[in-house]
């Protein structure tokens, strides 16, 4: 094992491979900022550019790009509360009031610091465990998978910046937007009305580019002003102050990046439930969970370490069992298959050194996210000081032209205009647009792993899956528990 | 319009919205409706319970809730931040008209010409309207603008071109 994990480094100490891991890296901080294109987007397009090319080389492009478009995401969530994809999106609930409040810089340098951590914890518990995990993984079938996504919708509570019914309300209506088109399950069209356009689905950056970042240009064009008025609040923080802050909160780290290892590991679940999983875990956990929501640096550090282990544990079961933990793991794997590499039981015999590769390549792409990151965040802080009048124009183009490029579908530019007035409403009536996300995010797993439970196991398939029912005990004691922490706390305010 | 009033019509809207997709539900087959038909029904409830609730409540507990008990004036501080002047009712509804007709104007730029002329021509206008530049500075900001976002997206991303409905209207003049 010492061999590998030496020839992995080895291969990856040459001129081409150390090139292509900061050109991917460049690159994907770029495409990261950018709002709606994210890691998927990233590695799409370097596909093409992948073959002839050393091996190690390649999956350095691949690999750095994916990883940095993860902080790149997290920097537009916390300077203008519009995440870059829906990884992002956990970040926005405390890095944006700490941007309002001057301390952008601490925020940004707290969220490079955390991932940086989160990426390296990643990467070691990657190498430890590909041996440990696959009797766990076989274990796990869509009863399980359907609990665990039952779980993020009940965690919406911590997530309600309005009640909590509205909160409800807001991710039963994004589970329903996400049932528009074509149903996986029966072919049925459902929702669309006869619009071919509608038949694809709602696209999920598009709608996320609509609800955050055309909603908050909105309310920007309506303030007239800069995010951040510099002439009332001054940037007072500085990046050895966010350095610090992830070091302090060390277990935080420690916990949330095993959490992103672990959603990670979980094929189809997803880094966005990683980081909503990571930020709902802070608060819960927190001694003061009331400074949660108004710029809690906690709430910054917990879901961009879970994000950076997340990449650690989708690979190890795409390189184990070639199974992509999610979309970006999927592109790796056709990735794998042009370079003649084929992930499966072989990868942890005969080419343990690639796998060591590519946990180096995860540690040095993190270190060189958070050295760039760190140099730039100065310069990146002073972005919410801009006037409105210079962002909303500048931003919503990018926004429109960002909807476009998704699918090259007009189309798209309309759902996204549609989704940016929606944004504002809900955001207006304090219906969480945080919540309808989540429901977005979870519909088609829920309805997915329901069917096929029900085809496996029958309608009592809970009393055949003893872990699913642990689980949904579980589920329905995280989802009462804020009704009773609301009644404690009712009863408290009722005698006081 | 009161705030209750507004409250009232956008729980109106949402509960329609559930009804809505239960009528729609009912040409599915029992497959395809088995979430969103229970889910409809549980949106509903949860619909009218709000609107009792928020009918109920006095004025100022309106946006008083479980998570603002738990996490108090949360939503009222990260809004707060920032010290706005204050400005009457009318002139926040003509804002907000303004910032609708922000995002319809540049919708309708985009469907007409195209996505890189609609972003020329819509960073220029707002430059020049909201007299933030002078109009020579604003062009110069808004060429090299557009010039980046067509080098990023056209030519490294190699997005496809959309023309705009006017297209077929331009070539035949040319």
């Amino acid at each position: 094992m010492l061999e590998a994990i030496t020839s992995g480094l080895a291969a990856l100490l040459t001129p081409q491979s150390l090139l292509f891991l900061f050109l991917g890296v460049v690159y994907g901080l770029v495409i990261g900022i950018l709002p709606g294109l994210g890691g998927v987007v990233a590695m799409a397009l370097l596909l093409p550019f992948t073959y002839g090319f050393e091996t190690a080389a390649t999956l350095a492009l691949l690999l750095g790009a994916h990883i940095a478009t993860i902080w790149g995401d997290s920097v537009t969530s916390i300077l203008f509360s519009v995440p870059g994809s829906a990884k992002g999106l956990a970040l926005c609930f405390d890095g944006y009031p700490m941007t309002k409040q001057g301390q952008a810089t601490r925020a940004l340098a707290a969220s490079a610091t955390g991932a940086l951590m989160g990426g390296i914890i990643g990467a070691i518990f990657l190498a430890l465990c590909i041996p440990l995990i696959r009797p766990v993984i076989l274990a796990l079938g869509p009863s399980e998978y359907l609990m665990m996504a039952l779980w993020g919708l009940t965690v919406i509570a911590t997530f309600s910046d309005g009640s909590l019914m509205k909160g409800l309300i807001a991710s039963l209506l994004g589970v329903l937007a996400a049932f528009i088109g074509t149903d996986v399950v029966t072919a049925t069209p459902r929702f669309t009305f006869g619009s071919e356009f509608l038949m694809d689905g709602i696209s999920f950056p598009v709608a996320m580019i609509g609800l955050f970042a055309v909603s908050e240009m909105m309310k920007l064009a309506i303030k007239g002003t800069p995010i951040v008025d510099r002439s009332l609040v001054k940037e007072v923080s500085t990046v050895w102050q966010g350095v610090t802050d992830a070091f302090k909160h060390w277990w935080l780290v420690v916990r949330s990046s095993l959490l992103g290892l672990w959603i990670g590991v979980l094929p189809g679940v997803g880094a966005t439930v990683a980081g909503l999983a990571a930020y709902a875990q802070a608060v819960q956990t927190s001694p003061t969970p009331e400074r949660f929501g108004k710029g809690a640096v906690e709430g910054v550090i917990a879901p961009d370490a879970t994000m950076g282990a997340n990449e650690g544990g989708g690979l190890m079961t795409t390189l184990a069992f070639g199974i992509p933990g999610g979309e970006s793991m999927a592109i790796l794997l056709v990735a794998f298959i042009g370079l003649g590499v084929v992930p499966g039981p072989d990868m942890m015999t005969k080419h343990l050194d690639l796998v060591f590769s590519m946990v180096w390549i995860i540690v040095l792409a993190n270190v060189l996210v958070t050295l760039i990151g760190l140099a730039i965040i100065p310069a990146l802080a002073r972005l919410p000081g801009l006037h409105a009048n210079l962002m909303v124009p500048m931003v919503l183009s990018v926004c429109f032209i960002g909807a476009y490029a998704t699918r090259a579908r007009i189309e798209d530019v309309v759902v996204a205009a549609a989704f940016g007035v929606l944004g504002y409403l809900m955001d207006k009536y304090h219906y969480s647009r945080a919540n309808f996300v989540i429901g977005m995010v979870l519909a088609t797993m829920i309805e997915r792993n329901l069917h096929i439970s029900l085809s496996l196991y029958g309608n009592d398939f809970l009393l055949q899956r003893p872990i699913a029912l642990a689980l949904l005990i579980f589920v329905l004691f995280t989802a009462v528990l804020p009704f009773i922490r609301n009644w404690r706390h009712g009863r408290a305010r009722k005698t006081l | 319009m009161s705030r209750r009033t507004q409250e009232n019509i956008v729980a109106v809207i949402v509960l329609s919205i559930f009804i809505g997709v239960i009528v729609v539900s009912m040409d599915f087959g029992p497959r395809a409706r088995m979430i969103p038909l229970p889910l409809a029904i549980f949106g509903i409830i949860l619909t009218l319970v709000q609107l009792v609730w928020q009918n109920l409540r006095s004025t100022d507990e309106l946006q008083m809730d479980m998570i603002s008990v738990s996490k108090p004036a949360l939503a009222p501080e990260t809004e707060a931040a920032p010290v706005q002047p204050a400005r009457d009712k009318s002139s926040n509804w003509k804002r907000e008209a303004a910032a609708y007709g922000i995002v319809a104007v540049l919708l309708a730029l985009v469907l007409l010409v195209g996505p890189i002329p609609a972003i020329f021509l819509f960073t220029a206008g707002y430059f020049l309207l909201s007299h933030q530049y002078s109009w020579k500075a604003g062009l110069i900001y808004t060429a090299l603008f557009t010039a980046s976002i067509y080098l990023l997206f056209g030519v490294a991303l190699g997005m496809q071109p959309y023309h705009g409905l006017l297209a077929p209207l331009i070539d035949s003049f040319g």
